[in-house]
């Protein structure tokens, strides 16, 4: 690596040490608390799969540059030079991080290993070492909120063609009411999907059971911006929907079962005239407030549910899911221990985005999250991300446990009473 | 040789404070001039309040207490000990009244206390030597165990000569002369302390002492300043 380039990334390196960052990267006193946290170290036990591992490979790189001790004294610390080899090991531990932070609550000092590894997606992005997909995608979704007027077209079209969908399915009353509202001004919620039916059909359904006012986002919400760890591009992505949201002037902004959207949108769209709420927080209010009424008898056997980290642990949304799941079945099984430590789906952090390319991996490090799964003894797997949705299916699929793995949203769909 | 002695004595200390209180002053006004982390960064469920758990969390380390009992027992003994030995120190300048609600003669903790810290360095040693930790430790986590456990020994030594060898050449009297001298920027040396038997004990107690303490703000010990300000960020 040439010293441009090195500069070029320990200043991207820079940009990433805040007060918070700097507490972690000075505080692990490599106690190795940790060590059992992580799923993929559960599953595979080898060092490089701890997270103080992982996060020491970025620290080591931090006391070379940024501490005098890597000048002074460099195997004190065993400090790292930022290398084309060093770059190879800080996708190694990014790249199999799922930045769940089940770690964080062994620690006791509450060490942020997501956060850490957030330097490393950086500097990869810095060097072109990062999966390109992700970058690609994220640069797709960037473009889109552009040329909103040259997608438009398209998609109104495909918003048509799944109205009627809607409507042969839960026989709703179409006449003078559009099933899915599309760039409604003044409604009060604006509802963030992802592209896929899956995520606009049954959510349609639920809001015009419970009468909502409201319209669908042009956009999709997942922000791959975030899975590769970009900064500016999270924020360009994350953009697009709180323009739209304000241009509209909508009251709440309500994001699909995606976690890190929603993750990304709660936390970080700062303060802005609506509120922000995930798709099942949403559900569990119609339920309460009776606006909508499901049938528990629609799904039989026993039902568990999976916390996607990003939307329980990471997002505080654990209640609700649980408050719905009462409506839909009688015998609700939790995941032992408790959801706090429940483990991540083995699929988070651009994984399965990325596909094929880390099945492998993502089934082998996910080996305890099978068995979790399995101990509950449940029939139906339900989730309420699309990330945890389609990992649980290849788990379900590669561990053969024989489960029918759902999406809480169509879930209630299914059982609306109508 | 008496010379050699002089400089840890004296200098060397005045070095190591210096070096201690400048060194972490300013790594933790830096610290605090970075700006803030934009988003919250804390863990559900939410526990209230957050400051009251954000302090037991560093205090009674209950994480450590649920995933590694043993290392908890180990971690408790060793900080309270490191706690009850600064009083000790403080208290090799002066009675304090405070410390004397529960009444015992200087050094406090008959001896013991520096038995359990030094227990429990070797513990922690060990365990660093087995996997997984050891794959996970680095040259700095060895080196600190190692210079805390050698300034425990010695120190302790000095404190278990005078409780169960009857050993009473220099004792308190002498260390509050020498330690007033110091802070009293009116160094002096008494001789019990250059020129004992004993001398070499201390000279080496105070030598790593100084050396920990140099080291201090830019090792891994800043734990002892950043743990409660890193927990509050779990709890938000
Ligand atoms: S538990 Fe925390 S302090 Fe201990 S090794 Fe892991 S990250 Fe470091
Ligand atoms: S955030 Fe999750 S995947 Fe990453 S090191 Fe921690 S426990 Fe492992």
């Amino acid at each position: 690596m040439d010293a441009k380039t090195r500069d070029d990334l320990l200043q991207l390196f820079q940009s990433k040490l805040n007060r918070a960052m700097t507490y972690y990267l000075e505080t692990c006193t490599r106690c190795g608390v940790c060590t059992t946290a992580c799923h993929v170290y559960q599953s595979m036990p080898q060092a490089k799969y701890i997270a103080a591992y992982r996060a020491e490979i970025v620290r080591r790189i931090y006391k070379k540059y940024f501490k005098g001790q890597g000048k002074v004294w460099p195997s004190y610390g065993e400090a790292k030079e930022l290398t084309e080899m060093a770059l190879e090991e800080l996708y190694e531990a990014a790249y199999s991080c799922t930045g769940c932070r089940r770690c964080m609550v062994y620690c006791p000092f509450g060490i942020d290993t997501q956060m850490i590894m957030s330097i490393a997606k950086l500097l990869l992005v810095g060097a072109h070492a990062e999966p390109e997909i992700l970058t690609l995608l994220a640069d797709t979704s960037i473009e889109k909120g552009k040329s909103i007027e040259f997608f438009k077209e398209g998609f109104l079209q495909g918003v048509k063609n799944l109205e009627q969908q809607v409507v042969e399915k839960w026989k709703l009353e179409a006449e003078g009411k559009t099933v899915i509202p599309v760039d409604v001004e003044g409604a009060d919620l604006l509802y963030v999907a992802l592209a896929g039916a899956h995520s606009i059909i049954p959510a349609a359904a639920v809001f015009n059971a419970a009468g909502e006012n409201w319209t669908l986002s042009f956009f999709e919400a997942v922000n791959f911006g975030a899975f590769v760890g970009d900064p500016t591009k999270t924020k360009l992505i994350l953009d697009r929907i709180v323009n739209e949201a304000k241009r509209l002037k909508v009251k709440e902004v309500c994001i699909c079962e995606c976690g890190t959207a929603y993750r990304v949108m709660k936390q970080l769209s700062g303060k802005q005239p609506f509120e922000v709420s995930s798709v099942t927080e949403v559900h569990a209010r119609y339920i309460r407030e009776g606006r909508i009424k499901l049938d528990k008898s629609r799904f039989q056997g026993p039902v568990t549910y999976h916390d996607p980290c990003q939307i329980a642990r990471n997002g505080g949304i654990l209640e609700e899911p649980r408050y719905i799941l009462q409506h839909l079945t009688d015998d609700y099984r939790e995941m032992a221990p408790d959801p706090r430590y429940n483990y991540c789906c083995g699929g988070g952090g651009g994984l399965v985005a990325l596909g094929e390319e880390t099945l492998d991996f993502r089934m082998k490090s996910a080996r305890v999250k099978a068995e979790q799964v399995q101990k509950t003894g449940a029939a139906i797997l339900a989730t309420a991300c699309e990330n945890c949705h389609t990992q649980l299916e290849n788990l379900n699929h590669h561990y053969k446990l024989g489960m029918n793995v759902q999406f809480l949203t169509s879930m209630v769909a299914d059982a609306l009473v109508i | 040789m008496h010379t050699i002695y002089y400089l840890v004595l004296v200098p060397m200390v005045y070095a190591a404070f210096a070096v201690f209180i400048v060194g972490s002053i300013v790594r933790m006004i830096k610290i605090l001039r970075t700006p803030k982390h934009p988003t919250t960064l804390q863990i559900f469920p939410k526990k209230e309040p957050a400051w009251l758990h954000a302090l037991s969390d560093t205090f009674l380390m209950p994480t450590v207490l649920k995933h590694n009992p043993l290392l908890w027992v180990f971690l408790v003994l060793f900080h309270g000990a490191v706690l009850l030995l600064v009083i000790g120190h403080l208290e090799l300048f002066s009675d304090f009244a405070l410390f004397q609600i529960i009444p015992h003669e200087v050094f406090i903790g008959k001896g013991l206390v520096g038995l359990t810290a030094a227990v429990s360095l070797l513990y922690f040693l060990f365990r660093r030597f087995t996997s997984p930790v050891r794959d996970i430790s680095v040259a700095e986590d060895y080196y600190l165990l190692i210079l805390l456990f050698l300034t425990v020994i010695f120190g302790s030594e000095m404190d278990w000569a005078r409780r169960w060898y009857d050993y009473d050449v220099m004792g308190v009297d002498a260390y509050r002369t020498y330690l007033w001298s110091l802070i009293t920027f009116q160094p002096q040396v008494p001789d019990e302390i250059l020129f004992s038997g004993h001398s070499f004990m201390l000279v080496l107690h105070v030598f790593f002492a100084n050396i920990f303490l140099m080291v201090f703000p830019f090792s891994k010990i800043m734990h002892t300043f950043f743990a409660l300000p890193v927990n509050k960020l779990r709890r938000g």
